[in-house]
Protein backbone atom coordinates (compact mmCIF):
# COMPACT_ATOMS: atom_id res chain seq x y z
CA UNK A 1 0.00 0.00 0.00
CA UNK A 2 1.05 3.79 -0.99
CA UNK A 3 2.08 5.82 2.18
CA UNK A 4 -0.72 8.19 1.30
CA UNK A 5 -3.16 5.07 1.94
CA UNK A 6 -4.47 4.86 -2.24
CA UNK A 7 -4.67 1.64 -3.55
CA UNK A 8 -5.38 3.13 -7.03
CA UNK A 9 -3.59 6.12 -7.83
CA UNK A 10 -3.61 8.73 -10.95
CA UNK A 11 -1.17 11.44 -11.01
CA UNK A 12 -1.93 13.73 -13.93
CA UNK A 13 -3.41 11.36 -16.47
CA UNK A 14 -4.22 12.16 -19.94
CA UNK A 15 -4.72 10.52 -23.02
CA UNK A 16 -5.11 12.24 -26.47
CA UNK A 17 -6.25 10.02 -30.21
CA UNK A 18 -4.98 12.80 -32.55
CA UNK A 19 -5.89 16.35 -31.49
CA UNK A 20 -8.74 15.00 -29.36
CA UNK A 21 -8.02 14.85 -25.81
CA UNK A 22 -10.20 11.99 -24.34
CA UNK A 23 -8.74 12.23 -20.64
CA UNK A 24 -7.24 15.39 -19.59
CA UNK A 25 -4.73 15.95 -16.69
CA UNK A 26 -7.07 13.44 -14.15
CA UNK A 27 -5.49 12.74 -10.75
CA UNK A 28 -7.86 10.18 -8.84
CA UNK A 29 -7.41 8.52 -5.70
CA UNK A 30 -9.27 4.87 -4.52
CA UNK A 31 -8.71 3.61 -0.80
CA UNK A 32 -9.17 0.30 0.34
CA UNK A 33 -12.92 -0.62 0.78
CA UNK A 34 -14.00 2.54 -1.57
CA UNK A 35 -16.76 2.60 -3.82
CA UNK A 36 -16.36 5.32 -6.00
CA UNK A 37 -18.84 6.55 -9.27
CA UNK A 38 -18.10 8.14 -11.96
CA UNK A 39 -20.79 10.32 -13.94
CA UNK A 40 -20.69 12.48 -16.94
CA UNK A 41 -22.29 12.73 -20.21
CA UNK A 42 -22.09 10.50 -23.35
CA UNK A 43 -17.82 11.23 -24.86
CA UNK A 44 -17.27 12.18 -21.52
CA UNK A 45 -14.19 9.68 -21.52
CA UNK A 46 -15.29 7.59 -19.07
CA UNK A 47 -14.56 4.60 -20.52
CA UNK A 48 -11.31 5.65 -22.23
CA UNK A 49 -10.49 6.57 -18.66
CA UNK A 50 -11.24 3.25 -17.84
CA UNK A 51 -9.07 1.52 -20.93
CA UNK A 52 -6.23 3.72 -19.64
CA UNK A 53 -5.79 2.59 -15.98
CA UNK A 54 -6.74 -1.33 -16.94
CA UNK A 55 -3.98 -0.85 -19.40
CA UNK A 56 -5.60 -1.31 -22.68
CA UNK A 57 -4.36 2.07 -24.14
CA UNK A 58 -1.39 3.54 -22.78
CA UNK A 59 -1.62 7.20 -21.07
CA UNK A 60 0.14 10.07 -23.04
CA UNK A 61 0.92 11.25 -20.07
CA UNK A 62 0.61 10.74 -16.30
CA UNK A 63 1.61 7.99 -14.05
CA UNK A 64 -0.96 4.89 -12.56
CA UNK A 65 -0.06 3.97 -8.96
CA UNK A 66 -1.73 0.30 -8.12
CA UNK A 67 -1.11 -0.29 -4.42
CA UNK A 68 2.00 2.02 -4.95
CA UNK A 69 3.50 0.39 -7.73
CA UNK A 70 3.99 2.14 -10.94
CA UNK A 71 2.08 0.57 -13.59
CA UNK A 72 1.95 2.89 -15.93
CA UNK A 73 1.90 1.45 -19.59
CA UNK A 74 2.35 -2.12 -18.41
CA UNK A 75 0.29 -4.78 -20.70
CA UNK A 76 -3.20 -5.10 -19.66
CA UNK A 77 -2.87 -8.74 -18.42
CA UNK A 78 -0.03 -7.89 -16.00
CA UNK A 79 -2.18 -5.30 -14.16
CA UNK A 80 -4.80 -8.07 -14.06
CA UNK A 81 -2.32 -10.18 -12.29
CA UNK A 82 -1.61 -7.48 -9.80
CA UNK A 83 -5.09 -7.12 -8.66
CA UNK A 84 -7.17 -5.27 -11.23
CA UNK A 85 -10.30 -6.72 -12.86
CA UNK A 86 -12.60 -4.99 -14.92
CA UNK A 87 -16.14 -5.53 -16.97
CA UNK A 88 -17.25 -3.86 -19.83
CA UNK A 89 -19.88 -1.87 -21.30
CA UNK A 90 -21.02 -4.52 -23.72
CA UNK A 91 -21.24 -8.18 -22.64
CA UNK A 92 -18.01 -9.24 -22.81
CA UNK A 93 -18.20 -13.06 -22.06
CA UNK A 94 -17.08 -16.25 -23.78
CA UNK A 95 -20.29 -17.40 -25.75
CA UNK A 96 -19.49 -20.95 -26.71
CA UNK A 97 -18.64 -21.77 -23.16
CA UNK A 98 -20.26 -22.96 -20.44
CA UNK A 99 -21.05 -20.77 -17.26
CA UNK A 100 -18.45 -22.93 -14.87
CA UNK A 101 -15.62 -22.93 -18.04
CA UNK A 102 -15.86 -19.08 -18.11
CA UNK A 103 -15.07 -18.75 -14.58
CA UNK A 104 -12.91 -21.48 -14.41
CA UNK A 105 -10.55 -19.94 -17.02
CA UNK A 106 -10.65 -16.79 -15.33
CA UNK A 107 -9.19 -18.73 -12.04
CA UNK A 108 -6.64 -20.54 -13.80
CA UNK A 109 -5.25 -18.07 -14.78
CA UNK A 110 -3.94 -17.09 -11.25
CA UNK A 111 -3.35 -20.31 -10.50
CA UNK A 112 -1.74 -21.77 -13.43
CA UNK A 113 1.71 -23.45 -13.65
CA UNK A 114 3.51 -23.63 -16.38
CA UNK A 115 3.78 -27.26 -16.06
CA UNK A 116 0.25 -28.55 -15.81
CA UNK A 117 -0.59 -26.36 -18.51
CA UNK A 118 -0.16 -28.94 -21.38
CA UNK A 119 -1.16 -32.14 -19.73
CA UNK A 120 -3.20 -31.95 -16.43
CA UNK A 121 -6.95 -32.84 -15.89
CA UNK A 122 -9.82 -29.75 -15.97
CA UNK A 123 -11.59 -32.08 -13.78
CA UNK A 124 -14.49 -31.13 -11.94
CA UNK A 125 -13.38 -31.14 -8.31
CA UNK A 126 -9.65 -29.60 -7.30
CA UNK A 127 -9.28 -26.23 -5.46
CA UNK A 128 -9.56 -24.22 -8.84
CA UNK A 129 -13.36 -25.90 -9.69
CA UNK A 130 -13.65 -25.85 -6.16
CA UNK A 131 -13.05 -21.83 -6.06
CA UNK A 132 -15.26 -21.11 -9.62
CA UNK A 133 -18.15 -23.02 -8.23
CA UNK A 134 -17.86 -20.63 -5.13
CA UNK A 135 -17.64 -17.50 -7.24
CA UNK A 136 -21.08 -18.74 -8.94
CA UNK A 137 -22.59 -19.65 -6.02
CA UNK A 138 -21.39 -15.75 -5.13
CA UNK A 139 -23.15 -14.00 -7.90
CA UNK A 140 -26.47 -16.85 -7.53
CA UNK A 141 -25.61 -18.37 -10.96
CA UNK A 142 -26.05 -21.84 -9.27
CA UNK A 143 -28.18 -23.23 -11.11
CA UNK A 144 -26.84 -21.63 -14.32
CA UNK A 145 -23.71 -23.58 -13.63
CA UNK A 146 -23.68 -25.65 -16.77
CA UNK A 147 -25.75 -23.50 -18.99
CA UNK A 148 -23.98 -22.16 -22.86
CA UNK A 149 -22.99 -18.24 -21.23
CA UNK A 150 -25.05 -17.58 -25.07
CA UNK A 151 -27.99 -18.74 -23.74
CA UNK A 152 -28.03 -17.23 -20.74
CA UNK A 153 -30.49 -13.90 -20.56
CA UNK A 154 -28.64 -10.39 -21.27
CA UNK A 155 -28.85 -9.66 -16.98
CA UNK A 156 -27.26 -12.75 -16.15
CA UNK A 157 -24.72 -12.39 -18.66
CA UNK A 158 -23.52 -8.82 -16.86
CA UNK A 159 -23.68 -11.21 -13.74
CA UNK A 160 -21.51 -13.49 -15.08
CA UNK A 161 -19.06 -11.05 -16.87
CA UNK A 162 -18.92 -9.45 -12.92
CA UNK A 163 -17.94 -13.04 -12.01
CA UNK A 164 -15.56 -13.50 -14.18
CA UNK A 165 -14.02 -10.24 -12.88
CA UNK A 166 -14.03 -11.68 -9.31
CA UNK A 167 -12.49 -14.90 -10.93
CA UNK A 168 -9.05 -13.68 -11.05
CA UNK A 169 -8.92 -12.06 -7.10
CA UNK A 170 -9.29 -8.74 -7.77
CA UNK A 171 -8.35 -6.15 -4.84
CA UNK A 172 -9.93 -3.31 -7.17
CA UNK A 173 -13.08 -3.77 -9.53
CA UNK A 174 -13.73 -1.57 -12.25
CA UNK A 175 -17.34 -1.92 -13.32
CA UNK A 176 -18.73 -0.04 -16.76
CA UNK A 177 -22.09 0.81 -16.32
CA UNK A 178 -22.92 -2.74 -14.97
CA UNK A 179 -27.01 -2.33 -14.99
CA UNK A 180 -27.31 -0.98 -18.69
CA UNK A 181 -29.85 -2.34 -21.00
CA UNK A 182 -30.88 -4.75 -17.76
CA UNK A 183 -34.31 -5.27 -16.84
CA UNK A 184 -35.77 -3.63 -14.19
CA UNK A 185 -35.88 -6.94 -11.56
CA UNK A 186 -32.30 -8.10 -12.76
CA UNK A 187 -31.38 -4.64 -11.72
CA UNK A 188 -31.68 -4.91 -8.04
CA UNK A 189 -30.10 -8.15 -8.48
CA UNK A 190 -26.66 -6.61 -9.45
CA UNK A 191 -26.86 -3.69 -7.45
CA UNK A 192 -27.25 -6.09 -4.55
CA UNK A 193 -24.31 -7.87 -5.72
CA UNK A 194 -22.18 -5.28 -5.66
CA UNK A 195 -23.05 -3.98 -2.87
CA UNK A 196 -22.30 -7.11 -1.34
CA UNK A 197 -19.10 -6.71 -2.74
CA UNK A 198 -17.94 -3.98 -1.62
CA UNK A 199 -17.21 -5.68 1.36
CA UNK A 200 -14.15 -7.41 -0.07
CA UNK A 201 -12.71 -5.08 -1.98
CA UNK A 202 -12.69 -1.41 -3.82
CA UNK A 203 -15.10 -0.60 -6.60
CA UNK A 204 -14.71 2.03 -8.93
CA UNK A 205 -18.33 2.16 -11.17
CA UNK A 206 -19.35 3.90 -14.08
CA UNK A 207 -23.59 4.43 -14.19
CA UNK A 208 -25.72 6.63 -16.24
CA UNK A 209 -28.51 6.17 -13.35
CA UNK A 210 -28.18 8.91 -10.39
CA UNK A 211 -30.15 6.58 -8.29
CA UNK A 212 -28.09 3.83 -8.40
CA UNK A 213 -25.03 5.54 -8.22
CA UNK A 214 -26.64 7.44 -4.76
CA UNK A 215 -27.26 3.81 -3.69
CA UNK A 216 -23.76 2.52 -3.99
CA UNK A 217 -20.88 5.17 -4.06
CA UNK A 218 -19.34 6.55 -1.18
CA UNK A 219 -17.79 9.32 -3.42
CA UNK A 220 -18.73 10.54 -7.09
CA UNK A 221 -16.67 11.82 -9.54
CA UNK A 222 -18.40 14.18 -12.57
CA UNK A 223 -15.99 14.57 -16.38
CA UNK A 224 -16.79 16.42 -18.89
CA UNK A 225 -14.84 16.99 -22.16
CA UNK A 226 -12.16 14.20 -20.32
CA UNK A 227 -11.79 16.93 -17.49
CA UNK A 228 -12.68 16.07 -13.46
CA UNK A 229 -15.26 18.80 -13.10
CA UNK A 230 -16.51 17.56 -9.84
CA UNK A 231 -15.72 15.28 -6.96
CA UNK A 232 -17.25 14.47 -4.03
CA UNK A 233 -20.48 12.77 -1.70
CA UNK A 234 -23.41 12.75 -4.53
CA UNK A 235 -25.46 15.38 -3.01
CA UNK A 236 -22.47 18.00 -3.41
CA UNK A 237 -22.04 16.92 -6.16
CA UNK A 238 -25.53 17.03 -7.23
CA UNK A 239 -25.64 20.36 -5.94
CA UNK A 240 -22.73 21.54 -7.89
CA UNK A 241 -23.52 24.26 -10.78
CA UNK A 242 -21.39 23.27 -13.30
CA UNK A 243 -22.78 19.34 -12.70
CA UNK A 244 -26.16 20.46 -13.22
CA UNK A 245 -25.31 22.66 -16.42
CA UNK A 246 -23.82 19.76 -18.10
CA UNK A 247 -26.97 17.62 -17.63
CA UNK A 248 -28.99 20.55 -19.58
CA UNK A 249 -30.96 21.53 -16.70
CA UNK A 250 -32.08 18.07 -15.81
CA UNK A 251 -32.73 17.97 -12.41
CA UNK A 252 -30.38 15.42 -10.63
CA UNK A 253 -31.75 14.39 -7.36
CA UNK A 254 -29.92 12.32 -4.56
CA UNK A 255 -32.32 10.10 -2.76
CA UNK B 1 -19.69 -32.42 -21.76
CA UNK B 2 -22.00 -33.76 -24.18
CA UNK B 3 -20.55 -32.37 -26.99
CA UNK B 4 -16.83 -33.41 -26.58
CA UNK B 5 -18.10 -36.84 -25.83
CA UNK B 6 -19.36 -36.91 -29.50
CA UNK B 7 -16.46 -36.20 -30.48
CA UNK B 8 -13.99 -38.62 -28.82
CA UNK B 9 -16.47 -41.53 -30.34
CA UNK B 10 -16.41 -40.61 -33.94
CA UNK B 11 -12.58 -40.12 -33.51
CA UNK B 12 -12.55 -43.44 -31.81
CA UNK B 13 -14.67 -45.28 -34.59
CA UNK B 14 -12.78 -43.64 -36.78
CA UNK B 15 -9.48 -44.80 -35.78
CA UNK B 16 -10.99 -48.77 -35.34
CA UNK B 17 -13.08 -48.80 -38.56
CA UNK B 18 -9.21 -47.95 -40.10
CA UNK B 19 -7.72 -50.40 -38.42
CA UNK B 20 -10.28 -53.12 -39.64
CA UNK B 21 -10.01 -51.48 -43.24
CA UNK B 22 -6.44 -51.79 -43.56
CA UNK B 23 -6.92 -55.68 -43.23
CA UNK B 24 -9.96 -55.68 -45.75
CA UNK B 25 -9.05 -53.14 -48.66
CA UNK B 26 -7.50 -54.05 -51.84
CA UNK B 27 -4.13 -52.13 -52.37
CA UNK B 28 -5.40 -49.54 -54.39
CA UNK B 29 -8.11 -48.41 -52.23
CA UNK B 30 -5.42 -49.15 -49.43
CA UNK B 31 -3.19 -46.10 -50.64
CA UNK B 32 -5.89 -43.74 -51.14
CA UNK B 33 -6.53 -44.70 -47.14
CA UNK B 34 -2.55 -44.06 -46.15
CA UNK B 35 -3.23 -40.50 -48.20
CA UNK B 36 -6.44 -39.90 -46.48
CA UNK B 37 -4.53 -40.40 -42.78
CA UNK B 38 -1.85 -38.16 -43.83
CA UNK B 39 -3.70 -35.86 -44.64
CA UNK B 40 -5.89 -36.52 -41.18
CA UNK B 41 -3.13 -35.73 -39.10
CA UNK B 42 -2.46 -32.45 -41.50
CA UNK B 43 -6.07 -31.56 -40.96
CA UNK B 44 -5.91 -31.95 -36.80
CA UNK B 45 -2.62 -30.29 -36.51
CA UNK B 46 -4.45 -27.27 -38.27
CA UNK B 47 -7.41 -27.34 -36.62
CA UNK B 48 -6.10 -26.19 -33.60
CA UNK B 49 -4.94 -22.93 -35.00
CA UNK B 50 -8.52 -22.44 -37.07
CA UNK B 51 -10.95 -24.00 -35.07
CA UNK B 52 -9.47 -23.54 -31.71
CA UNK B 53 -7.85 -20.38 -31.59
CA UNK B 54 -9.37 -18.48 -34.58
CA UNK B 55 -6.47 -17.85 -36.85
CA UNK B 56 -7.11 -18.75 -40.13
CA UNK B 57 -3.41 -19.45 -41.34
CA UNK B 58 -2.58 -19.25 -45.36
CA UNK B 59 0.47 -20.48 -44.46
CA UNK B 60 1.03 -23.94 -43.56
CA UNK B 61 2.24 -25.24 -46.71
CA UNK B 62 5.26 -23.89 -45.62
CA UNK B 63 5.40 -26.63 -42.81
CA UNK B 64 4.03 -29.11 -44.59
CA UNK B 65 6.43 -28.72 -47.13
CA UNK B 66 9.61 -27.97 -45.28
CA UNK B 67 8.49 -30.93 -42.93
CA UNK B 68 8.77 -33.35 -46.15
CA UNK B 69 12.14 -31.97 -46.97
CA UNK B 70 13.54 -32.52 -43.85
CA UNK B 71 12.83 -36.40 -43.62
CA UNK B 72 14.24 -36.53 -47.04
CA UNK B 73 17.39 -34.39 -46.81
CA UNK B 74 17.69 -36.61 -43.37
CA UNK B 75 17.76 -39.95 -45.01
CA UNK B 76 19.45 -38.69 -48.14
CA UNK B 77 22.44 -37.04 -46.38
CA UNK B 78 22.54 -37.57 -43.13
CA UNK B 79 21.31 -41.53 -43.94
CA UNK B 80 19.01 -41.12 -41.07
CA UNK B 81 16.44 -43.15 -39.53
CA UNK B 82 13.04 -43.29 -40.23
CA UNK B 83 11.66 -42.56 -37.19
CA UNK B 84 15.04 -39.77 -36.54
CA UNK B 85 14.05 -38.40 -39.89
CA UNK B 86 10.31 -37.82 -38.74
CA UNK B 87 11.57 -36.21 -35.68
CA UNK B 88 13.84 -34.30 -37.06
CA UNK B 89 10.74 -33.14 -39.63
CA UNK B 90 8.89 -32.25 -36.46
CA UNK B 91 11.79 -30.26 -35.02
CA UNK B 92 12.00 -28.41 -38.27
CA UNK B 93 8.34 -27.42 -38.32
CA UNK B 94 8.81 -26.28 -34.94
CA UNK B 95 11.68 -24.20 -35.67
CA UNK B 96 9.79 -22.48 -38.47
CA UNK B 97 6.53 -21.86 -36.39
CA UNK B 98 8.61 -20.35 -33.49
CA UNK B 99 10.91 -18.43 -35.87
CA UNK B 100 8.28 -16.79 -37.94
CA UNK B 101 5.36 -16.93 -35.38
CA UNK B 102 6.40 -13.82 -33.66
CA UNK B 103 5.86 -12.08 -36.58
CA UNK B 104 2.18 -13.57 -37.59
CA UNK B 105 0.55 -14.04 -34.26
CA UNK B 106 0.37 -10.35 -33.67
CA UNK B 107 -1.42 -9.40 -36.29
CA UNK B 108 -5.13 -9.40 -36.64
CA UNK B 109 -7.42 -11.43 -38.68
CA UNK B 110 -6.73 -10.20 -42.04
CA UNK B 111 -3.33 -9.45 -41.73
CA UNK B 112 -2.61 -12.32 -40.16
CA UNK B 113 -4.04 -13.93 -43.45
CA UNK B 114 -1.44 -12.79 -45.84
CA UNK B 115 1.53 -12.05 -43.84
CA UNK B 116 1.36 -16.45 -43.52
CA UNK B 117 0.20 -16.38 -47.21
CA UNK B 118 2.97 -13.98 -48.11
CA UNK B 119 6.10 -16.04 -46.09
CA UNK B 120 4.42 -19.71 -47.82
CA UNK B 121 5.01 -17.90 -50.94
CA UNK B 122 8.54 -16.97 -50.16
CA UNK B 123 9.25 -20.13 -48.98
CA UNK B 124 7.79 -21.88 -51.66
CA UNK B 125 9.83 -19.42 -54.27
CA UNK B 126 12.86 -20.18 -52.77
CA UNK B 127 12.30 -24.06 -52.42
CA UNK B 128 12.00 -23.89 -56.37
CA UNK B 129 15.15 -22.03 -56.75
CA UNK B 130 17.30 -23.69 -54.85
CA UNK B 131 17.23 -26.82 -56.88
CA UNK B 132 20.73 -28.19 -55.76
CA UNK B 133 19.07 -28.80 -52.49
CA UNK B 134 15.05 -29.37 -53.42
CA UNK B 135 15.25 -30.56 -56.89
CA UNK B 136 13.21 -27.87 -57.69
CA UNK B 137 9.82 -28.44 -59.36
CA UNK B 138 10.80 -32.26 -60.37
CA UNK B 139 11.67 -32.63 -57.14
CA UNK B 140 13.57 -35.61 -55.13
CA UNK B 141 13.37 -39.35 -55.29
CA UNK B 142 14.86 -41.41 -52.92
CA UNK B 143 14.61 -44.75 -51.48
CA UNK B 144 14.12 -45.03 -47.77
CA UNK B 145 15.26 -47.45 -45.11
CA UNK B 146 13.65 -50.35 -42.76
CA UNK B 147 12.61 -49.54 -39.63
CA UNK B 148 14.27 -51.52 -36.97
CA UNK B 149 12.10 -52.64 -34.64
CA UNK B 150 13.57 -54.83 -32.05
CA UNK B 151 11.90 -58.26 -33.02
CA UNK B 152 13.02 -57.50 -37.01
CA UNK B 153 12.64 -54.87 -39.79
CA UNK B 154 9.40 -53.58 -41.03
CA UNK B 155 9.90 -51.83 -44.56
CA UNK B 156 7.93 -49.63 -45.90
CA UNK B 157 7.69 -50.51 -49.29
CA UNK B 158 5.71 -53.07 -47.92
CA UNK B 159 1.88 -51.44 -48.31
CA UNK B 160 0.66 -53.22 -45.18
CA UNK B 161 3.18 -52.29 -43.28
CA UNK B 162 3.03 -48.46 -44.74
CA UNK B 163 -0.85 -48.42 -43.48
CA UNK B 164 -0.07 -49.25 -39.97
CA UNK B 165 2.75 -47.03 -39.45
CA UNK B 166 0.61 -44.48 -40.67
CA UNK B 167 -2.21 -44.59 -38.45
CA UNK B 168 0.12 -45.03 -35.94
CA UNK B 169 1.53 -41.65 -35.85
CA UNK B 170 -2.21 -40.21 -36.94
CA UNK B 171 -3.72 -42.50 -33.89
CA UNK B 172 -0.29 -41.13 -31.78
CA UNK B 173 -1.33 -37.30 -32.69
CA UNK B 174 -5.00 -37.79 -32.11
CA UNK B 175 -4.14 -38.62 -28.61
CA UNK B 176 -2.11 -36.31 -27.51
CA UNK B 177 -3.43 -33.44 -29.58
CA UNK B 178 -6.63 -34.52 -27.63
CA UNK B 179 -5.15 -34.34 -24.29
CA UNK B 180 -3.25 -30.96 -24.84
CA UNK B 181 -6.59 -29.84 -25.46
CA UNK B 182 -8.44 -31.03 -22.66
CA UNK B 183 -5.85 -29.52 -20.39
CA UNK B 184 -6.00 -26.12 -18.95
CA UNK B 185 -4.29 -24.88 -22.80
CA UNK B 186 -7.07 -26.11 -24.59
CA UNK B 187 -9.52 -24.34 -22.61
CA UNK B 188 -7.42 -21.29 -22.62
CA UNK B 189 -7.32 -21.47 -26.69
CA UNK B 190 -10.98 -21.28 -26.54
CA UNK B 191 -11.15 -18.29 -24.23
CA UNK B 192 -9.10 -16.71 -26.74
CA UNK B 193 -10.73 -17.57 -29.41
CA UNK B 194 -14.15 -16.65 -28.25
CA UNK B 195 -13.20 -13.41 -27.06
CA UNK B 196 -9.36 -12.26 -27.17
CA UNK B 197 -10.16 -9.30 -25.07
CA UNK B 198 -11.92 -10.58 -22.07
CA UNK B 199 -9.17 -13.25 -22.45
CA UNK B 200 -6.12 -10.46 -21.92
CA UNK B 201 -8.29 -8.97 -19.05
CA UNK B 202 -8.38 -12.30 -17.37
CA UNK B 203 -4.65 -12.07 -16.89
CA UNK B 204 -3.77 -14.26 -20.03
CA UNK B 205 -0.89 -13.22 -22.60
CA UNK B 206 -3.16 -13.80 -25.64
CA UNK B 207 -0.18 -13.25 -27.93
CA UNK B 208 1.85 -16.17 -26.56
CA UNK B 209 -0.69 -18.19 -26.24
CA UNK B 210 -1.72 -17.43 -29.97
CA UNK B 211 2.03 -18.62 -30.58
CA UNK B 212 1.87 -21.45 -28.40
CA UNK B 213 -1.30 -23.10 -31.09
CA UNK B 214 0.96 -21.77 -34.25
CA UNK B 215 3.38 -23.74 -33.18
CA UNK B 216 1.76 -26.95 -32.50
CA UNK B 217 0.00 -26.68 -35.49
CA UNK B 218 2.81 -26.40 -37.36
CA UNK B 219 4.70 -29.49 -35.91
CA UNK B 220 2.10 -31.53 -36.89
CA UNK B 221 1.78 -30.36 -40.08
CA UNK B 222 5.51 -31.17 -40.88
CA UNK B 223 4.65 -34.60 -39.49
CA UNK B 224 1.95 -35.05 -41.83
CA UNK B 225 4.75 -33.78 -44.67
CA UNK B 226 7.39 -36.12 -43.43
CA UNK B 227 5.16 -39.30 -43.56
CA UNK B 228 4.01 -38.25 -47.38
CA UNK B 229 7.49 -38.00 -48.12
CA UNK B 230 7.89 -41.31 -46.92
CA UNK B 231 4.93 -42.45 -48.47
CA UNK B 232 5.24 -41.62 -51.75
CA UNK B 233 9.24 -41.70 -51.97
CA UNK B 234 9.24 -38.57 -53.42
CA UNK B 235 9.06 -34.95 -52.21
CA UNK B 236 8.93 -31.31 -54.64
CA UNK B 237 8.85 -27.89 -54.14
CA UNK B 238 5.24 -27.85 -55.11
CA UNK B 239 4.46 -29.45 -51.74
CA UNK B 240 5.27 -25.51 -50.11
CA UNK B 241 2.73 -24.28 -52.53
CA UNK B 242 -0.60 -22.56 -52.16
CA UNK B 243 -2.49 -25.50 -53.03
CA UNK B 244 -1.46 -27.17 -49.97
CA UNK B 245 -1.94 -23.90 -47.80
CA UNK B 246 -5.99 -24.31 -48.63
CA UNK B 247 -6.68 -27.68 -48.24
CA UNK B 248 -6.34 -27.79 -44.57
CA UNK B 249 -9.21 -24.77 -44.50
CA UNK B 250 -11.54 -26.67 -46.76
CA UNK B 251 -11.24 -29.86 -44.62
CA UNK B 252 -11.90 -28.09 -41.39
CA UNK B 253 -14.70 -26.09 -42.69
CA UNK B 254 -16.35 -29.24 -44.30
CA UNK B 255 -15.89 -31.46 -41.24
CA UNK B 256 -16.64 -29.01 -38.33
CA UNK B 257 -13.82 -26.43 -37.22
CA UNK B 258 -12.58 -26.68 -33.70
CA UNK B 259 -13.67 -30.31 -32.91
CA UNK B 260 -9.93 -31.61 -33.95
CA UNK B 261 -11.08 -34.85 -35.64
CA UNK B 262 -14.68 -33.12 -37.52
CA UNK B 263 -11.53 -32.56 -40.28
CA UNK B 264 -11.05 -36.07 -41.12
CA UNK B 265 -14.33 -35.87 -42.54
CA UNK B 266 -13.56 -33.45 -44.98
CA UNK B 267 -10.05 -35.07 -45.49
CA UNK B 268 -12.35 -38.24 -46.61
CA UNK B 269 -15.30 -36.30 -48.40
CA UNK B 270 -12.37 -34.55 -50.45
CA UNK B 271 -10.15 -37.52 -51.30
CA UNK B 272 -12.64 -39.80 -52.08
CA UNK B 273 -14.52 -36.98 -54.66
CA UNK B 274 -11.04 -36.25 -56.18
CA UNK B 275 -10.37 -39.95 -56.77
CA UNK B 276 -13.83 -41.14 -58.38
CA UNK B 277 -14.93 -38.16 -59.85
CA UNK B 278 -12.00 -36.57 -61.21
CA UNK B 279 -11.80 -40.03 -63.28
CA UNK B 280 -15.02 -39.20 -65.54
CA UNK B 281 -14.68 -35.04 -64.59
CA UNK B 282 -11.99 -33.02 -65.08
CA UNK B 283 -13.31 -29.49 -63.35
CA UNK B 284 -14.50 -31.94 -59.96
CA UNK B 285 -13.26 -28.76 -58.20
CA UNK B 286 -15.99 -26.51 -59.29
CA UNK B 287 -18.82 -29.58 -57.77
CA UNK B 288 -16.78 -29.76 -54.80
CA UNK B 289 -16.93 -26.42 -54.33
CA UNK B 290 -20.78 -25.83 -54.19
CA UNK B 291 -21.00 -29.17 -51.87
CA UNK B 292 -18.84 -27.07 -49.65
CA UNK B 293 -21.27 -23.86 -49.93
CA UNK B 294 -24.31 -26.48 -49.43
CA UNK B 295 -22.49 -27.92 -46.25
CA UNK B 296 -21.91 -24.68 -44.92
CA UNK B 297 -25.18 -23.02 -45.60
CA UNK B 298 -27.05 -25.82 -43.13
CA UNK B 299 -24.13 -25.48 -40.59
CA UNK B 300 -21.72 -23.15 -39.85
CA UNK B 301 -19.96 -25.92 -37.99
CA UNK B 302 -19.10 -28.67 -40.30
CA UNK B 303 -20.54 -31.91 -40.62
CA UNK B 304 -19.45 -33.69 -37.19
CA UNK B 305 -20.42 -30.21 -35.31
CA UNK B 306 -23.87 -30.43 -36.79
CA UNK B 307 -24.00 -34.01 -36.17
CA UNK B 308 -23.22 -33.40 -32.39
CA UNK B 309 -25.57 -30.15 -31.93
CA UNK B 310 -28.19 -32.54 -32.94
CA UNK B 311 -27.17 -35.48 -30.59
CA UNK B 312 -28.95 -35.30 -26.77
Amino acid sequence: MAENGYLLELKDVSRHFGGLVAVDGISYGVRKGEVRGIIGPNGAGKTTLFNVITGELKPTAGRIYLKGEDITGLPAHIICEKGMSRTFQLTFIFPEMTVFECVWVGVYSRARRPWDLFFSRTDPSGPIAEKAQRIIHTVGLEEKTHEMASNLSYGDQKVLEIAMALSTDPVILLLDEPTQGVGPGEVDTIINLVERLSKEMSIVLIEHDMDIVARLCHNVTVLSFGKMIAEGTCEAVSRNEEVQRIYLGEKIVCS
Amino acid sequence: MQRERVYRYFALGFLVLLAVLGLVLPTGARSLMIQIMIFGIFAMGYDVCLGYTAQCSLGHSLFFGSGAYACVLSVMHLKAGLLTALAISVGTGFVLAALLGPICVRLSEAYFVIVTAIIAAVFHLLAMDLVWLTGGDDGLCFSIPSLKLGFGDLSLYKPLANYYFVLFFMALTYFVLARILHAPLGKIFVAIRENPKRALFLGYNVTRYKLIAFVVSGMVAALAGGLYALTLRYCSADYMGFYWSVLPVVWCLIGGQGTLVGSWIGVALMSLFQYYVSAWFTYYLLLFGVLVLIILSVSRKGILGYIASRVR
